[in-house]
């Protein structure tokens, strides 16, 4: 073979090179664009939301975030309601979810036997991927009824200040808030207690997976040293590998935070959509999300421009939390040096 | 034995024990969920649901609102598989520990959580209020801002999925191929977008199942249509939107059909989920 | 052929081979994020020879090879300084089309990497980029590049399936072809056999002796018994210096250097 007959005429390289080096501009522009497309949309996100609700900002001012008020008959709308009730909501869901997920992610990496952690963690990892819509079904025909039936007489009676047979327990007369919380006569499920358990339940695969892998991420002679020193399972989970991960735990909880706070379907069928504030959690509520889902078709004026304000509220705080989340996560993607 | 030995010894056995029954919470709610879906769904299940459109309510079906579903969810995936690959690309191969890059991708991170509904909000500014004025009130709601939104809604997933993927392809291949002379635009055209392939589809995958559930975002957008829509410019129903009015509607009948819905969107998330698992477990085995 | 106790001296090494200088290097120095990795690297490598480069790991052997064709360029933060010539010019002078570079100077990686498309796609690719050829030039320069690289047979069959499914030494060989289809004038080889088993490693040896009559090679190596196999003259490098370079002859049985002679005869390294 005649290696050394290719040698092109220079100009010919030349002119290929240009024309590599524009063709390689042009590609780099092309995906740069696409990129800056995830950041306008974020951007767009919230400024389309602000825009959408400097009505209701110019209207109400500082008024709309400490006013408990939601009339569309007098036109004067505030967020009190629907922030309590997104609060509240996935605080329950956090206070369920949490212990649940850490359990979980526990079993898995340490107690489980080995054949058995892969289907169960796949199986857990399954509830993030049923849609919300379908635990609003769940919630609203299934759970919301078996909870008004079978958990809400107990809570009410034992807990709550308003008892069927109107004799308050213990619990009621003496702890400080708690007869608030459980006292209701309202006779169906839904409600802010059965909203943040439908909650809890959608965010445990996200926060219990985000465990797992840094549980994972505990180097082994770590844990194999508190072994030798004759730690018992538990105390190296609770002594060696959380304080190791605790960061990205916290990220993780945070990152099922944010999917509370922001999540709409599965809320919006089982809280009940209700506009005032109420003590207690076995009464329904409203939150941000479902308030939207709710109203903004029909919504006209001022209470478009409200919703629109109060979507951008909710787009805020969730980006707050979820940056909170990823900063601690990323100390964890820091320290495995990727 | 000593006291504070026994101690331990309880407390880990209790541990133990309160770890397995959360992991048997977990799957509990997971077996309760999936089991009512089935046995609503199956008994619900009907040749009527995929013939009649919801026009006849009670007695009739689902058409319209699969078809809109699927045309929706491809509007949708059809825009955000091209720029979600090559934004992932972007962050990947060329701002890869860039400020601007690493800012990207940890928003983009943050993207994948935010709050659909304002996504759906954001669509119904930009698109369905500018083509209300425009066209006088013709057109409002429409099946492309639907997609659009779920656009939005899928491109964080394909970003992400993107991205990971092509830093997981090895650095020999760019130096075998630069060695050679080509260009590095064509180089990741050709060549690293091929070689992680099978892992691009699967994130295109993911976000199919993540869109195809939604529903928030289509409320404001694609908004609803009792009737057969094809037209992307006119207002159209969905499977989850329809699920959504139905579930509310007094009625067990509509109760039935809501069920069914959530029976065949349930299905067909599982079986995506699936299906981009065995792709990804396959190229597992090719690479390497 | 010169007698002289110490041949370091690259222009007497080359006048050793009795051959023009096809690449000279001249005073090389290589940096990459503050550490000094080749410290004035000086030598001229004959036309139509093989030149192995020997030493320890971590010497710079590899780091001299990829500034051959500058494929460090691809990252930051790399720098080289001094003069590599190849054909009267300086390949280091920026503005020395890429193009141009990597159409005269191929590379052959360590692992094997296919590209993830069929056989003859392979080799085919590159050429594409190069030049534009008809179906059946296309074709006849495919052909011609896998029987250089000894790999036709095997594969004539089957050029419309995944390079993939070749094994480690038949994917090594279509890289060779991959390389040499662009018809360079210097082969570099970057430890080409070290991810193969013995019976591929010697055909790929014997590959490299039929393709010295038609290109320059250089190849970095680790295995010395290859070196002295293969190459016609042999450099061997030591915490980034070059240490000796002379015919692969004399390294091997009367070196110039201590250092050499202890590397050689397993001393350290």
């Amino acid at each position: 073979m005649p290696a050394n007959q290719a040698a092109l005429p220079i100009d010919i390289l030349e002119q290929r090179s240009h024309r590599d080096a524009r063709h390689e501009r042009l590609f780099r522009w092309l995906l740069k664009g696409c990129a800056l497309i995830v950041l306008a949309s974020l951007l767009g996100a919230a400024g389309a939301t602000l825009w959408g609700g400097r009505e209701a900002f110019s209207a109400f001012g500082w008024h709309f975030l400490v006013s408990s008020a939601w009339d569309p008959g007098n036109d004067v709308y505030g967020a009190v309601v629907p922030v309590y009730g997104t609060i509240a909501t996935s605080l329950i869901a956090l206070l369920i979810a949490v212990p649940i997920s850490f359990g979980i992610a526990v079993y898995l990496s340490e107690v489980a036997p080995a054949w058995l952690r892969t289907p169960v963690a796949s199986a857990i990892e399954l509830l993030a991927g049923i849609p919300s819509i379908i635990y609003g079904m769940w919630g609203l025909f299934v759970f919301a009824p078996f909870f008004a039936n079978h958990i809400k007489p107990w809570l009410t009676n034992n807990l709550g200040n308003k008892p069927d047979d109107g004799k308050l327990s213990w619990a009621a007369e003496h702890v400080p808030f708690v007869g608030k919380l459980f006292g209701s006569d309202y006779p169906f499920g839904a409600s802010i207690l059965v909203a943040g358990i439908v909650l809890a339940v959608m965010i445990i695969p996200f926060i219990s997976s985000v465990m797992r892998e840094v549980f994972q991420t505990v180097p082994t002679r770590l844990k194999e040293s508190a072994y030798a020193l004759g730690s018992s399972t538990w105390e190296v989970s609770w002594d060696i590998v959380l304080p190791y991960t605790r960061s990205a735990v916290i990220g993780g909880i945070f990152l099922g935070l944010g999917r509370a706070l922001g999540e709409t379907m599965a809320v919006t069928f089982v809280l009940g959509n209700a506009m005032h504030l109420s003590a207690s959690l076995l009464d329904p509520g409203a939150s941000i999300a479902s308030t939207i889902a709710n109203q903004f078709s029909e919504a006209t004026g001022l209470q478009k421009s409200s919703l629109m304000a109060l979507a951008f509220l909710l787009f805020v705080v969730t980006f707050v939390v979820l940056l909170i989340a990823r900063l601690m996560l990323r100390q964890l993607a820091r320290k495995e040096g990727r | 034995m000593s006291s504070p030995y026994l101690r331990r010894r309880i407390t880990n056995a209790l541990a133990m024990v309160m770890s397995t029954l959360a992991t048997l919470v977990g799957l509990a709610f997971l077996a309760w969920i999936l089991w009512e879906t089935l046995r609503q769904g199956i008994s619900a299940l009907d040749l009527k649901l995929f013939t009649k459109i919801t026009a006849y309510g009670e007695s009739g079906g689902l058409a319209n609102a699969m078809v809109g579903s699927l045309i929706i969810n491809f509007i949708g995936i059809a825009i955000a598989t091209p720029i979600g690959v090559l934004a992932g690309t972007w962050l990947a191969e060329y701002a890869d520990r860039t400020r601007l890059g690493e800012s990207i991708r940890f928003l983009n991170d943050i993207l994948l959580s935010a709050p659909s509904i304002v996504m759906g909000l954001f669509v119904y500014t930009i698109i369905v209020l500018p083509t209300t004025v425009l066209t006088h009130g013709s057109t409002t709601f429409s099946g492309f801002a639907g997609g659009v939104a779920l656009a939005l809604i899928a491109l964080p997933v394909i970003v992400r999925t993107t991205d990971e993927m092509l830093r997981l392809v090895p650095s020999t291949l760019r130096e075998a191929a630069l060695s050679l002379g080509v260009p590095q635009w064509k180089l990741t055209l050709q060549i690293l977008i091929r070689a992680a392939r099978s892992g691009i589809i699967t994130g295109v995958l993911l976000a199919l199942a993540r869109i195809s559930g939604e529903t928030a975002p289509l409320l404001f957008t694609a908004f609803g249509n009792n009737y057969m829509a094809i037209n992307p410019i006119e207002k159209m129903s969905s499977l989850p939107q329809i699920i959504y009015q139905y579930a509310n509607d007094p009625g067990d009948a509509m109760h039935a059909l809501a069920w069914a819905g959530a029976f065949v969107i349930t299905m067909f998330v599982l079986l995506l989920s699936l299906a981009s698992r065995l792709i990804l477990s396959r190229t597992k085995v090719s690479h390497d | 052929m010169t007698d002289s106790a110490i041949a370091t001296n690259p222009a007497q090494a080359a006048a050793a081979s009795a051959v023009a200088p096809k690449l000279t290097v001249r005073d090389l120095h290589f940096y990459y994020s503050g550490f000094h990795a080749l410290k004035g690297i000086s030598m001229d490598i004959p036309e139509k020879k093989v030149t192995a480069i020997i030493g320890p790991s971590g010497c710079g052997k590899s780091t001299l090879l990829r500034i051959f064709n500058r494929i460090y360029a691809i990252y930051p933060k790399l720098e080289a300084k001094g003069e590599i010539v190849l054909d009267g010019e300086n390949i280091l002078d920026p503005g020395y089309s890429m193009n141009r570079l990597r159409g005269k100077v191929g590379m052959v990686f360590q692992k094997p990497v296919p590209f993830p498309m069929t056989i003859f796609e392979n080799v085919a690719y590159g050429i594409r980029h190069h030049e534009k050829l008809s179906k059946t030039d296309m074709t006849a320069r495919v052909e011609q590049a896998l029987r250089s690289a000894a790999l036709w047979d095997e594969v004539k069959d089957k050029l419309k399936q995944n390079a993939l499914g070749l094994s480690g030494g038949q994917q090594q060989r279509l890289c060779i072809a991959r390389a040499i289809a662009l018809k360079p004038e210097v082969l570099l080889l970057d430890e080409p056999t070290s991810a193969l088993d013995p019976i591929a490693t010697s055909r790929i040896e014997q590959l490299i002796e039929e393709l010295k009559s038609q290109f320059t090679i250089v190849i970095v190596t680790h295995n010395m018994q290859q070196a002295a196999r293969v190459s016609d003259l042999t450099a061997f490098m030591y915490m980034g210096e070059l240490i000796e370079f002379d015919q692969t002859e004399k390294i091997f049985t009367k070196p110039g250097r201590k250092q050499t002679e202890d590397y050689i005869t397993g001393r350290f390294g």
